[in-house]
């Protein structure tokens, strides 16, 4: 399951995004997720992967920013 | 202190019967019961109560998926009471021409988002997290509901939680009429959520021995207020809304006015946690005549805060007594809770807007299940039938809490 996947279920299942409107590009607070709800996404990732996120990470834009800021994360805390 | 008439330009609810503030009156008049039967699946010992819920409530059809992501379930109805109420007024959702930058809103409830905190202990405590969702903390705590009533409908005046167990949503509706008479705000909206069916709850309310008995196929009759087979009250969830306008600005603007809003009084019996006490309520319906310049003769009927409890309906009546001396004998009384419940928290402002549609409707709905009446009730009318084409000009809502808070309603029929 990659990160970019997470986050689609998130936005779908969770808040009622249209599949359609989630792309790399989409700009997360156009599609209504504002801090508070990016910190819940993450929560939401911490728990599915059983990392910690750091709380210095500067705030992701768009959804492509999230995926690929998870994924790194993932990466390094795997290896 | 120049004093503005209170016009009630709204009302909204979550009915327990599924229908919008009409049709609740209605089932009111007929007698309808709308308590059920709780059962929980909490282990090793599951609750089972009457209980008052909202059978037919699906927040999915009110709220996106967004916004119920961050609103429990007391916020959630009570959102929708208050935009069912907002839509009533005759306002849309979002801001026309009028500015809302000083309109406001006040909300009652007593446990705010107890459900989400119960869910959190399970989580914590026997799920074997350990951590928590951050969203519990805006879930949880009790403003949510005034938060978000004020951000769906743009309201930039004063966002006020009471939490005055049982009394809270009525000095809610109490401290926004100040408001809007005063002159300090042209309009409010008010009222009060609450759904306290969380383990804790539950449990805490059956230790105080309080609580009505009876079984699945017994439980629509097990609330009988000042009967003399009374046993207990029977919780229930829910939630109700006023919205209340400057009279002028309401007239000017073409508004429906259901009824006038012309007095309130709160007390508290400062003797014991939870006896009531007749000289307290004594002095909220005195401190309410007052404000409202009313007699007692020219009272027509008094929505009681009647829980069906062994103490308190007694002391209501003996207050009453007091207060309306001679009259009392003729004054109607009725406690609705026999249909719908006690909503704690929310509970004056369903029986607010209950004792709104009496006098505009001219119709008293009864005390319903109420065969023989406990002589310690004595003194008063009681209302067991339904009463219709009444001439009816005042009327009271009365609401007695724990901690000794004591708030006394008043409505007018109203001329235009």
């Amino acid at each position: 399951m990659d990160s970019l996947f997470l986050i689609r279920e998130f936005l779908c299942d969770r808040l009622g995004v249209a599949a359609e409107k989630i792309v790399p590009e989409t700009m997360l607070d156009a599609v209504g997720v504002d801090s508070l709800l990016i910190l819940e996404l993450m929560f939401d990732f911490e728990e599915r992967f059983g990392i910690v996120l750091s709380k210095g990470l500067p705030p992701p834009r768009t959804v492509g920013e999230m995926a690929k800021l998870m994924d790194g994360l993932r990466n390094a805390q795997s290896n | 202190m120049n004093a503005h008439r209170v016009a009630v330009t709204g009302m909204g609810l979550v009915s327990p019967f599924g229908g919008d503030a009409d049709d609740f009156f209605h089932h009111l008049l007929a007698g309808d019961s709308a308590i059920g039967f709780l059962r929980t699946d909490d282990v090793p010992r599951p609750m089972a109560i009457p209980f008052a819920g909202l059978p037919t409530f699906d927040p999915q059809t009110h709220f996106d998926k967004m916004l119920l992501s961050t609103v429990d379930r007391f916020a959630q109805i009570g959102l929708a009471a208050a935009l069912a109420a907002w839509r009533d007024a005759g306002w849309s959702i979002a801001a026309s021409d009028e500015s809302r930058e000083h309109w406001g809103v006040i909300w009652g409830t007593a446990l705010g988002g107890v459900l989400t905190l119960d869910k959190s202990y399970r989580d914590l405590w026997q799920n074997g997290r350990q951590r928590l969702s951050p969203l519990s903390v805006v879930l949880g705590m009790n403003n949510a509901a005034n938060a978000h009533i004020s951000i769906q409908l743009g309201l930039g005046g004063p966002s006020i939680c009471h939490s005055v167990a049982c009394a809270s949503s009525a000095l809610a509706i109490g401290e926004a009429f100040r408001r809007v008479r005063s002159g300090e705000s042209t309009l409010m909206i008010a009222g009060g959520s609450e759904a306290p069916q969380a383990y804790s709850v539950l449990r805490a309310w059956e230790a105080l021995r309080v609580l009505a008995h009876a079984d699945e196929e017994t439980a629509a009759g097990a609330c009988r207020p000042f009967g003399a087979d009374r046993d207990g009250l029977v919780l229930g969830e829910g939630g109700a809304a006023l919205v209340l306008e400057n009279w002028q600005h309401a007239r000017s603007r073409g508004a429906r006015i259901h009824a006038e809003m012309i007095g309130y009084g709160s007390s508290c019996d400062h003797d014991h946690l939870v006896r009531p006490n007749r000289d307290g309520q004594v002095r909220a319906l005195r401190l309410a005549l007052a404000d409202a310049g009313l007699s007692p003769d020219e009272v027509d009927y008094v929505n009681a805060h009647g829980t069906a409890t062994a103490e308190g309906d007694p002391i209501e009546c003996q207050a009453l007594q007091a207060v309306f001396g001679e009259r009392a004998a003729r004054l109607p009384v009725s406690a609705t809770k026999a249909a719908h419940g006690h909503l704690l928290g929310a509970a004056g402002a369903l029986e607010a807007l209950i004792t709104v549609l009496a006098l505009r409707e001219r119709a008293i709905p009864p005390t319903a299940h109420l065969r023989s009446i406990d002589p310690e009730c004595a003194g008063v009318d009681h209302v067991t039938r339904a009463r219709s084409g009444q001439r009816l000009r005042a009327a009271l809502s009365n609401s007695f809490a724990f901690g000794g808070s004591n708030a006394v309603l008043v409505f007018h029929a109203g001329g235009q």
